[in-house]
């Protein structure tokens, strides 16, 4: 096999990366990415496995619990090793202070010297770019945004977690770790891949336009030019005291020729509300109605499997809300099962990347 | 004035997506993410400066 994974759930860093070590066998790998319970050391965790795998390019991140095939866990490491006949090129660098812009266009620099050409000609059907960034940071949006603007290559990826402690993230390479800060990777893949975006979501036909917003503090100050709660309310028909216990089920989503890009809301403030991802003034957002995430997960990835005709390899960046709603269902196990067929790798994430910045989603990377 | 916000659009999507059908539908959901439905614009749409200044900016990457 040309893409193994393996989970460890030792206790020990050293216990950890020898198990790892141990399952990954004979691979020669030319590229680890890895996923770590923020039980670990950040500094311990990523100098070791990039210790461990000496002739590899190795980053990751850390995690509010982890997904291996056939799993999903908790206090663990999950990783995948990709030999050359999986990974023809790989080049990974930091972006050490995500607020700022320069630093995409640094990292884009290194990425065009070493691939000899500039990131707008990349050819989006043979490079892919992943992105893990500091899940605290609250500079996902605008770290997409540049990137997007920067090259047609798809990034695809995750905001580190903490195990829901929102003290501190982590993201790895280089044998470091870095806090504030997020990983990019450019990858040339020796197979075909394809991308799942997945949410579990209906529209309902009620929709709230953004009229009045603090797009750096993810506020919406007012929907309709009313205050926010109470439009939100209304438009469920519900009492504002009641509006919190919906944002679960009832988010909201930018919808875009049918496909909602998710805007879940954190908390009313004032009357005003908090968002876990930016919402925009002029966005026209509809009102989302949860669906089963079991399922509409299966019929994604029949969906990917029929058009890439087998699945070699997948790694899930995985919303920390779908996990939370899979841990009140009692559906991690079958959550789990769904990635049982082919080597997996991912985590539950503070919030995902695929083209923007969204929540309550699975994004994730299927190789063929 | 009118009309400059979808002249803008218009020639953004050309230049990144050239014919690719895939390419224009992702660089118009690049664009929706920022606040900017291209549908929304015509050539009578006022030329308002707040997002032609997010225009410029994409305008200026394409560089």
């Amino acid at each position: 096999m040309n893409i193994v994974s393996a989970f460890s759930n030792k206790e020990s860093v050293d216990a950890v990366v020898q198990d790892l070590q141990e399952q990954f066998g004979n691979v020669d790998a030319k590229m680890v990415i890895y996923y770590a319970s923020s039980l670990h050391a950040p500094d311990s965790i990523s100098q070791k496995m990039q210790e461990a795998f000496p002739g590899a390019t190795v980053f990751g991140c850390s995690t509010a619990g982890e997904i291996a095939s056939g799993k999903m866990l908790k206090n663990s490491v999950t990783a995948m090793a990709f030999n050359a006949q999986a990974m023809t090129e790989v080049e990974v660098a930091v972006v050490e202070n995500v607020q700022d812009d320069s630093g995409v266009e640094q990292a884009f620099a290194a990425f065009e010297k070493r691939f000899g050409a500039s990131m707008l000609d990349l050819n989006p059907k043979r490079y892919v770019g992943i992105i893990l960034v500091d899940g605290l940071s609250g500079a996902e949006e605008k770290l997409i945004d540049k990137i997007g603007d920067l090259t047609d290559v798809t990034f695809i990826g995750g905001s580190a977690g903490d195990d829901l402690k929102f003290a501190a993230t982590h993201v790895y390479a280089n044998g470091k770790s870095y806090s504030n800060a997020a990983v990019l990777a450019l990858l040339k893949p020796a197979t075909e891949f394809s991308f799942i975006k997945t949410q579990s979501f209906n529209t309902l036909c009620k929709k709230l336009v953004v009229t009045k917003a603090d797009e750096a503090k993810r506020e919406v100050l007012e929907f309709d030019n009313r205050p926010a709660a109470e439009a939100y309310a209304d438009a469920l028909g519900i009492p504002v005291a009641e509006a919190a216990g919906r944002f679960m089920h009832n988010p909201v989503g930018l919808v875009i020729e049918g496909e909602p890009f998710v805007r879940s809301p954190q908390q009313i403030k004032d009357s005003g509300m908090l968002f876990y991802c930016g919402v925009v003034e002029g966005m026209e957002l509809s009102i989302l109605e949860s669906t089963d995430i079991i399922e509409d997960t299966r019929k994604a990835l029949e969906e990917a499997k029929a058009k890439l005709g087998s699945i070699s390899g997948l790694i899930n960046f995985n919303c920390i809300l779908r996990t939370l709603e899979l841990e009140q269902k009692q559906a991690t196990g079958a959550y789990g099962e769904l990635f049982a067929g082919f080597p997996t790798v991912g985590f539950s994430t503070y919030g995902e990347q695929y083209i923007g910045h969204i929540n309550q989603t699975a994004t994730m990377l299927v190789f063929k | 004035m009118a009309g400059k916000i979808k002249m803008m659009i218009d020639s953004i999507i050309e230049q990144r997506a050239k014919d690719n059908v895939m390419l224009q539908g992702v660089i118009r959901t690049k664009l929706m993410l920022k606040g900017i439905d291209p549908k929304k614009f015509t050539m009578q749409s006022d030329d308002d400066p707040a997002i032609m200044s997010k225009l410029e900016l994409l305008v200026k990457d394409l560089k």
